[in-house]
């Protein structure tokens, strides 16, 4: 491939990549911050965000469009109802399905199984709620809505405001994150149990709530970044939250399960992996490797890196003395 | 006859099945420091844990001025002005000491105040200042000790629960623990101290109790303990 061609794809490709693995880093949220709390993988955290997205669609398209209002504040309205709803079905889930086996003290891998049939069990009911002949429901568009395949030149690179969208999203909601979890006494107290629970009870914290909590923020990530994903690739599906998920849950450990910025780094480092395999495979090989190929090269290079550092990049690097 | 600040009852703790605390009965009056005193496995975490109802009691309960704390939750109980620091520390490894000292004060929402505290506690424990962006899990065994008490100062407590403040600590970090223990007490704190060095221990308690195997086998004030040939043998190394 000629220089010309690679260099004009690469501030797209970076853009796409992004943006993709900025949505990956906020779901990717919702599993580390549970994991940090409990050291639990919330495998039903993906149909959270199938939730959210169907929610945000849904509420788009019967309720929202007919009000006429500019479409950014429909959507701004369908994520703020989105991110309330998956919130509190993430602690609904846990009430009912996680800690229970918690305060029986059943093995680590009994609530693991739980998260599984909670994840089949949302899938399920959501393809029977949407009508299971046809369960898909389309991102809105034209009218109004041809607002977010408007594009704005930067210069070396275009971007659309669907994509422009998601970068303004998932940055506020990062930064908000990053102000609670470390600058106020909640965010204190989500770090304190995650390192202890019952010293965290003797200073006065009270570790069901704080569970609770990380619980609804975790959902609620998980539900926004279902909009945005139902944004991006323009349909909401009962099943759409199985390859993201994974691929957060990826993330999550390439970053160092547990840790909120190794979250961060693990979601932008695998969506810009992706992106360029996707890109340049089926370049650099005449179209030999097609992009469907491209999970593989990801995969691989991520299976390498964590042969290296096995703890994830940013996993808990001080050692701990008792 | 001075005011029972802390009353345990007839208290009877589990692990399952192990029977830890077999009806253990004492009291700790208001302004004292009491000693528990007992070797490995005689139950004394077991009975702070269980009055701070980190582990509550089968059978018997504790009563804190006046107040029945079976059925209170830990957390709930720190608001009431009963601090404990936990065996080994418990500090918080990857949070600093600031952030430490601030997790003390969960319960305290005037800003003012947990600032001030913090500086009362800088004051006793200097070193903590110099320390108090590091992360915790970095500190020494003895500051690590030191910022777990200074943590429990936070809420400015009444009454203070201490599990072997002096384990693993070399003699001047011990005895700059028992200093501010001292120094605590006549501010007017009440300390319920348990500790293997029982010499020290007993030094500066007004009472102490033996524990053996979850019972109280012995008690008397300090110094008779001290005196005691039977403690002295069997606590204090001698023959
Ligand atoms: N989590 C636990 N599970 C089962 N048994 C326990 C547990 N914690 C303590 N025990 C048992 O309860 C008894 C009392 O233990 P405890 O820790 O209270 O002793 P201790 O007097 O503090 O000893 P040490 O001086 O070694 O700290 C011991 O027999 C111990 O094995
Ligand atoms: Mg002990």
């Amino acid at each position: 491939m000629s220089a010309e061609l690679f260099f004009g794809l690469l501030a797209p490709t970076i853009v796409d990549g992004l943006s993709i693995g900025l949505m990956y880093a906020v779901i990717a949220l919702g599993y580390t911050m549970v994991y940090g709390v409990l050291e639990f993988i919330n495998f039903a955290h993906s149909e959270i965000f199938m939730v959210g997205a169907v929610i945000g669609v849904e509420l788009l398209t019967a309720v929202l469009i007919p009000t006429g209002l500019h479409p950014v504040f429909q959507l701004i309205i369908a994520i703020v109802v989105a991110a309330g709803a998956a919130g509190i079905l993430a602690v609904a889930v846990e009430r009912f399905a996680y800690r229970p086996l918690r305060v029986r003290n059943a093995p680590k891998l009994v609530p693991l199984i739980s998260a599984i049939g909670m994840s089949l069990l949302l899938i399920d009911v959501m393809r029977l709620i949407l009508n299971p002949a046809n369960p898909n429901r389309p991102f809105p568009s034209g009218g109004s809505f041809d607002f977010f395949t408007q594009t704005i030149n930067l210069g070396f690179v275009s971007i659309n405001y669907k994509t422009m969208t998601v970068f303004v999203v998932v940055m506020l909601m990062l930064a908000g994150l990053v102000y609670l979890v470390n600058y106020t006494n909640l965010g204190r107290g989500i770090r304190a149990v995650a390192q202890d629970q019952s010293t965290s009870s003797l200073m006065g914290i009270n570790v069901s709530n704080i569970i609770v909590i990380t619980f609804f923020i975790g959902g609620a990530l998980g539900g926004v970044a279902g909009v945005l994903y139902a944004l991006k690739y323009g349909v909401a599906s009962p099943v759409m939250g199985f390859i993201p998920g994974l691929k957060a849950f990826t993330a999550a450990v390439l970053g160092g399960i547990g840790s909120i910025p190794g979250a961060v780094v693990g979601g932008i480092i695998l969506g810009l992996l992706e992106t360029f395999a996707g890109t340049y495979l089926p370049l650099m090989t005449n179209d030999q490797i097609g992009t469907e190929y491209k999970d593989i090269v990801a995969f691989g290079l991520l299976i390498v890196i964590l042969i290296f550092k096995p703890a994830g990049l940013l996993g808990k690097a001080v050692a701990e003395k008792v | 006859m001075s005011e029972v600040m802390l009353e345990i009852n007839d208290l009877h703790t589990y692990y399952g099945q192990i029977h830890a605390l077999k009806g253990l009965t004492f009291t700790v009056n208001k302004g004292e420091i009491v000693c528990l005193i007992g070797g490995n496995g005689a139950g004394k975490t077991t009975t702070l844990r269980t009055i701070s109802m980190l582990k509550p009691p089968k059978q018997g309960y504790v009563k804190y001025k006046g107040q029945n704390l079976n059925s209170v939750a830990p957390h709930e109980i720190v608001t009431k002005g009963l601090a404990h620091v936990p065996e080994g520390r418990r500090i918080f490894p990857r949070l600093t000491v600031k952030e430490n000292l601030e997790l003390g004060a969960y319960t305290v929402k005037d800003r003012n105040l947990i600032t001030k505290r913090m500086q009362q506690g800088f004051e006793i424990f200097p070193r903590l200042r110099e320390r108090q962006s590091q992360l915790g899990g970095t500190l020494s065994g003895g500051e690590q000790q030191m910022l777990a008490f200074a943590r429990a100062l936070m809420i400015d407590p009444e009454l203070i629960l201490l599990d072997e403040p002096s384990m693993g600590l070399s003699p001047l970090f011990v005895e700059t623990i028992f200093d501010s223990v001292v120094a605590l007490n006549k501010a007017g704190k009440t300390i319920l101290l348990v500790e293997q060095n029982a010499l020290m221990a007993l030094g500066i308690s007004n009472r102490g109790y033996v524990l053996q195997t979850g019972e109280i086998v012995l008690q008397g004030t300090g110094e008779d303990l001290k005196n005691n040939e039977a403690v002295r043998k069997k606590y204090l190394g001698e023959d």
